[in-house]
């Protein structure tokens, strides 16, 4: 399994953010793009289907939990990670709920979102032969 | 322990307060009030009943001298007229010529005196005023008397009783005379016998006087007719007025110069041109009062004592009850402003959380790129390590930064409560394996005094684990490098109350710091160590758990936390 070829799409309001990620993530040998939000990111799934979505789940317009719903509705095999500020127990269980692969809190550290990125690319792998 | 049991304190504590003085001072005024307003009627009461019972007192002696005179002029009334129903006996079974006799008549005399005290002599007189015949001490035979104006009255009323005189003996006497008319030969004759004043006297001393009393006879001019022991001689005139003779016996009193108060009792006889008069100056009326006043003054203060033990008591009940109650608001007012403090912070909280973790997720970003970028740079010069060396105290301080903000949405999170029954020991157990590793690495002695009989408690296990790490965490850091640590933890059941206690012998928390510690953002641990968060949230959580958090603590000696949880806990 190439890490090279895992496709990651981060969803974040915060620009700075989601490009400074991004950049740290392509240093770590992952294919990443940004958009800024829910919208956006939805649209970009019927372009180019990430393997991987990192999300932000407080946002202008769709919020986070929409945009998972959302994406689990049409692509149920791209693996959700959701990174958000405001991390309580209740939205932890609710993205799971919805089907989200993972859940982290920011600031994260990176070489855990990175691990968390590889597993989800291997769970995704495990389910679409 | 007992200098750590003085500085107990409860959250609730911090927001007491201290009332002493003001409540002094509220006791001093409601006694002082209660005792006026209780003590002027007793004094009213007391006063009154004084005066009342001086004045039935001075009644009731008064109506006994009243009834004493009145008792003594009918002895004299009778006195006087035994004496003159005796001549006129005399004077009605005796004639003229027989009387005229001598010797008869000195029988009769001897055998009236015999009869009566006091009988002087006796003597009989024609219509012309010529004493015909008389015995007695003097020669008084042939005597005229019908010059004189006793002769006259007697002629016309037919008895007459004479004013006291002195006799040819210098002895104060005074006469009766009878006169006996003799219609069929129309003229008449007198029977008049002197009798000695002091039978009258004798009257007077039956009264029953004191040594100061004096009672005596006077005629209608003031004239004194028996003999006086204050008031003057036999025949000199009184020295006051009495007011006009009435019916029967009068009493009033008479203040001399000297505000001596002297009763003045008398009483007109009936048969005779005299007045008894009684002066008592003894006044034994004001004695009684003496004996009453003793027993009014003792029952004062016995009711002034009860009255002020009593007042105090109520006072006391009274400004208790104040206290306590404006205890119990203030409690509440601090507790309802401590739960609406930990709403507010919650859910200042997730906003601020959220808020905060944005930016520092860039900042921990773009340093990360940074380090990435010189990580993966050729670069080997010093400047490089300085850089990364640089970049990491950033990724110390965001660090620092999302401990804060996430303790935070910690303590937000943690407004919703799950109960679960489970055993608060083994509770106990889970959490102490967490610092296992620290307690070995730092010879720590833990001691667990753990009780067996512990019901199981229905409550949220999670919170109060997080509360019993925060806690034993606090004892660790507490615990002194040049002093071998001890932790004691205890549980104990009591009255549905599952209590458990957490003693260190650390560095203590001095009296002031004491106040501070479950307030928010309150830290006594070195800069980064501690967020000031734990205590307040762990306060928070067992207020919210239906229990309590105390403290004990004495600088230098050790700390003392102890958490009451209830077995069947009810979330606020």
């Amino acid at each position: 399994m190439k890490q090279a070829g895992i496709k990651v799409l981060i969803v974040d309001d915060e620009v700075a953010l989601a490009n400074t990620l991004a950049q740290r993530l392509k240093m770590r040998d992952l294919q990443v793009e940004t958009v800024y939000n829910g919208e956006e990111a939805l649209s970009r799934l019927m372009q180019e289907e990430p393997d991987v979505m990192v999300l932000d789940l407080r946002m202008p317009g769709m919020q986070g939990m929409e945009v998972l719903k959302e994406v689990k509705k049409t692509h149920s095999h791209i693996q959700v990670i959701i990174l958000t500020g405001h991390g309580t127990d209740k939205e932890e269980e609710e993205a799971k709920m919805l089907g989200g692969f993972g859940f982290l809190k920011k600031p994260a550290d990176i070489e855990t979102l990175a691990d968390k990125i590889k597993d989800a690319f291997r769970e995704k792998c495990t389910r679409t032969p | 322990m007992k200098n750590i049991l003085k500085d107990l304190r409860h959250p609730r504590d911090l927001f007491s307060i201290s009332a002493t003085d003001p409540y002094k001072s509220l006791k001093i005024r409601v006694i002082l009030l209660d005792a006026i307003l209780s003590l002027i009627p007793l004094f009213i009461v007391v006063t009154t009943s004084y005066f009342w019972f001086q004045s039935i007192l001075k009644e009731d002696y008064r109506s006994q001298i009243k009834w004493q005179i009145e008792n003594t002029k009918q002895s004299l009334d009778f006195f006087i007229e035994e004496r003159v129903s005796g001549l006129r006996f005399i004077a009605s079974a005796f004639t003229y010529e027989q009387l005229s006799d001598r010797k008869t008549l000195a029988n009769v005399f001897l055998k009236f005196k015999r009869e009566v005290s006091g009988l002087v002599d006796i003597g009989i007189i024609d219509a012309n005023g010529i004493q015909q015949a008389y015995v007695g001490p003097y020669k008084l035979e042939g005597k005229d008397y019908s010059n004189q104006d006793w002769f006259d009255e007697v002629t016309v009323k037919n008895v007459y009783v004479s004013d006291v005189f002195m006799g040819y003996r210098k002895l104060p006497h005074f006469a009766i005379a009878v006169k006996r008319e003799l219609p069929e030969q129309g003229t008449f004759w007198i029977l008049r016998a002197t009798i000695d004043v002091e039978t009258l006297s004798k009257f007077a001393s039956a009264m029953n006087l004191g040594n100061k009393d004096d009672a005596f006879l006077i005629n209608k001019e003031g004239v004194i007719q028996t003999p006086s022991r204050f008031h003057g001689n036999v025949l000199e005139k009184l020295s006051f007025p009495l007011p006009g003779s009435q019916q029967g016996a009068t009493v009033q009193e008479i203040t001399d110069s000297s505000d001596a108060c002297t009763i003045c009792g008398y009483a007109e006889l009936k048969h005779s041109p005299w007045v008894l008069v009684a002066m008592i100056q003894s006044a034994p009326y004001l004695k009684i009062p003496r004996i009453f006043k003793n027993e009014l003054f003792f029952i004062t203060i016995i009711s002034i004592i009860v009255g002020i033990i009593v007042v105090t008591r109520i006072a006391n009940t009274l400004v208790n009850r104040i206290q306590e109650a404006e205890k119990e608001r203030e409690d509440a007012i601090a507790q309802s402003e401590h739960a609406s403090k930990l709403a507010s912070v919650g859910r200042l909280a997730s906003g601020v959380a959220h808020e905060i973790n944005n930016p520092l997720a860039i900042i921990n970003e773009k340093a990360g790129l940074m380090k990435d970028i010189l990580e993966a740079s050729e670069d080997q010069s010093k400047s490089r390590e300085k850089f990364i060396g640089l970049i990491n105290s950033i990724f110390d301080s965001v660090s620092r930064c999302r401990t804060i903000t996430h303790r935070l949405l910690g303590f937000s999170r943690r407004m919703d409560t799950a109960h679960e029954l489970f055993d608060m020991n083994d509770a106990i157990r889970e959490v102490l394996g967490f610092l296992e590793k620290e307690i070995l690495f730092r010879n720590i002695r833990l001691d667990l005094v753990l009780a067996e009989d512990l019901p199981r408690v229905m409550s949220d296990r999670g919170q109060v684990q997080q509360v019993l790490l925060n806690i034993f965490n606090n004892a660790l850091d507490a615990l002194l490098e040049e002093k071998e640590g001890t932790i004691t933890i205890k549980t104990t059941v009591n009255d549905q109350k599952i209590k458990v206690s957490v003693s260190d012998n650390g560095h203590g928390i001095p009296k002031d710091k004491l106040k501070k510690i479950f307030e928010p953002f309150y830290t006594t641990k070195e800069k980064g160590k501690g967020t000031g968060l734990g205590l307040f949230i762990s306060y928070g959580i067992i207020k919210r758990l239906g229990g309590n958090i105390l403290v004990e603590s004495e600088a230098t000696k050790g700390t003392k936390f102890t958490i009451e949880i209830p077995t069947t806990s009810t979330s606020e």
